[in-house]
């Protein structure tokens, strides 16, 4: 029997809306109306059990736009298995954060 | 232009997320200081967007987002205080039981390498007296008083001997020495120089004389007492009575069958003893048996008769001062040994195995066991042989029969009681994970046993096991039994992290 992580609801959103294309936390914490002392954490737990990985944005893209650079989460294929294992535990996932309505950075 | 309000709320979120970039750890600090910051400009920006003038509602809603900074960084203090939660993963785990036992085997053994009388012991068992050394005494006399006198030896020493090729003497007196500062009263034994070798005992940290000085050879058990074991004590100059005298080494800790007790040798030529100790004064004779006097002690035992200064005849014994000292590891294996006979006596040896269920362990699983509970048994084994040191040699600092008596008993009752432990341990180990078993649950009645079987029932928390064990043996349920979970248990086990 191999074991799985398994997530929260609450854990399982978050990864959903990374997975979805939510790629900072606070546009994480817009699509779920979850606060931000619930969103930063979780991503940091889900950062060190390597589900999701982070990146800063290079400076010369944000110094042309004028504003501080953002560090950005992506789902990793750990977090990719671990997300789908989600999805049959929480069947309604995908329902409340569709992949289609993922904004562009 | 921004209305005194908006600095105000603008000041308090810099202070809030400043104030938790404190709960930060500091090679951690910046980065997460540089993104809270990043991610309140844009906080901010959001919000500007839909209420150019800021709001009281909204610059609440952008301070509830900076509290939650400490949230945020009192989780990223807790994960680098704990990187991953391994105590859980640990708890029960065989992991943990080896680092414990390894934990109080090194205990034991760093305890062990600073007490005096193991190393004593050691030296017991590698250096012997001479077999063929024998203390000779009047045979009406207990050996261990002094019954030779010294112009006897003297007389004995001048004449050519049939049985024995060698002779030394050494009286005992109580005398002052001075080391240093320190006054200690010693047992001082005049000897004849030729004492250690007649004894086939070697010198420790052996010191050469060209001072002139007299030599001493301290006793083991001075040494540690005096001069805390240090090696550079020979060549030392020490204040015997009124006499400087040197050094010379120290005896090994074998020479503790010497009788009388002494601290100190005082090497003395023949012609000193005759001017120093009275002819009459008794002391201790031990003589060297010639090729001869093996043949004749072997077909007549050690019985001698011999002419004393007043030409009368005397009988007198030969006792060997060689006395098999086991040394520790024989010792420690013969308490082994007798552990694991006296095993099945006080524990049942089976490891709670059952062929009732389907379930076939792969090779891997089964090596895996063996291989910690073989793990386990070397270090209870280690365990009891350092630890049985320790409490051997606690409160005495050389080597004596009751010491290494004291060091069996101890290792058989630790190897036993630990061996019982192991074994006891083992039958509570999941058989997949080697994790204990926990959550004891009651299940049925005593009063049913007839319909039902009652006992214990407990559970791996890794989700792979469940173990019965019957409360009353019945000839249909005498041992415990694992059942084998499958995929369809899953659900109930959090063995990875839910948060």
């Amino acid at each position: 029997m191999v074991a799985e992580a398994k997530l929260s609801h609450t854990a399982a959103m978050i990864l959903q809306a990374i997975s979805a294309g939510y790629v900072y936390g606070f546009s994480i914490m817009e699509m779920t109306g979850l606060p931000s002392g619930t969103v930063y954490p979780a991503m940091r737990r889900l950062e060190r059990d390597d589900l999701i990985r982070s990146q800063w944005e290079r400076q010369s893209i944000a110094d042309a736009e004028q504003r501080p650079p953002r560090k950005y989460y992506k789902i990793t294929t750990t977090g990719r298995a671990t997300l789908e294992s989600s999805r049959k535990r929480y069947p309604l996932l995908e329902r409340l954060i569709p992949a289609e309505e993922a904004s562009s950075r | 232009m921004k209305s005194p309000s908006d600095v105000a709320f603008s000041a308090l979120q810099q202070t809030a997320l400043h104030t938790a970039a404190l709960l930060v750890p500091s090679a951690e600090r910046q980065e997460w200081t540089f993104e809270w910051v990043s991610e309140l400009w844009h906080v901010r920006r959001s919000f500007a967007r839909i209420d150019e003038t800021f709001s009281l509602e909204s610059q609440g809603e952008i301070t509830r987002f900076c509290l939650g900074a400490f949230a945020d960084a009192l989780c990223v203090r807790h994960q680098a205080v704990k990187p991953t939660d391994r105590h859980a993963h640990m708890h029960g785990s065989a992991a943990q039981t080896l680092l414990w036992l390894s934990v109080a085997f090194l205990i034991c053994l760093f305890i062990a390498s600073f007490l005096p009388g193991v190393e004593a012991e050691n030296e017991a068992a590698q250096f012997q007296i001479s077999p063929n050394a024998l203390l000779i005494a009047e045979a009406t006399d207990d050996s261990a008083n002094p019954s030779i006198s010294a112009g006897l030896y003297l007389d004995w020493k001048s004449t050519h001997q049939r049985y024995f090729q060698d002779l030394a003497f050494y009286h005992v007196t109580r005398e002052t020495a001075q080391t240093g500062s320190e006054r200690i009263s010693w047992n001082v034994a005049r000897s004849s120089t030729n004492l250690f070798a007649l004894l086939g005992l070697p010198l420790m940290h052996a010191s050469n004389d060209d001072s002139g000085l007299p030599s001493v050879i301290l006793s083991h058990d001075a040494w540690i007492r005096s001069f805390a074991g240090n090696p550079e004590v020979p060549g030392r100059i020490l204040r015997i009575g009124h006499a400087n005298v040197r050094i010379a080494g120290i005896a090994p800790a074998g020479a503790w069958r010497l009788p009388g007790s002494p601290d100190v040798w005082l090497l003395q030529p023949d012609a000193q003893i005759a001017s120093d100790v009275p002819a009459r004064t008794p002391g201790y004779l031990f003589a060297q048996l010639s090729p001869r006097g093996q043949d004749a002690a072997q077909r007549s035992g050690m019985g001698i008769s011999a002419r004393n200064l007043e030409d009368l005849l005397i009988d007198l014994s030969g006792t060997s001062l060689t006395v098999p000292v086991e040394g520790p590891w024989n010792l420690s294996a013969f308490a082994l040994f007798l552990a694991l006979l006296a095993l099945p006596a006080v524990s049942s040896v089976s490891l709670g195995e059952t062929h009732l269920t389907p379930h076939r362990a792969s090779f891997r699983e089964t090596l895996r066991r063996f291989l910690f509970l073989a793990a386990k048994f070397g270090l209870i084994a280690g365990i009891a042989l350092f630890a049985s040191y320790d409490i051997a040699y606690c409160r005495t600092s050389s080597y004596s029969g009751g010491a290494e008596c004291l060091q069996l008993i101890a290792c058989f009752a630790i190897c036993l009681t630990g061996f019982r432990w192991t074994l006891a341990d083992q039958r509570k180990r999941c058989p997949v994970c080697l994790r204990r078993v926990t959550n004891p649950a009651s299940v049925g009645l005593a009063s049913r046993t007839f319909l039902g079987w009652n006992g214990i029932e407990m559970i791996c928390m890794g989700g792979h096991t469940l173990l019965h064990v019957p409360a009353q043996p019945t000839s249909w349920f005498s041992d415990q039994r694992w059942l084998y979970l499958d995929s369809s248990w899953q659900f109930l086990f959090a063995d990875t992290v839910i948060y």
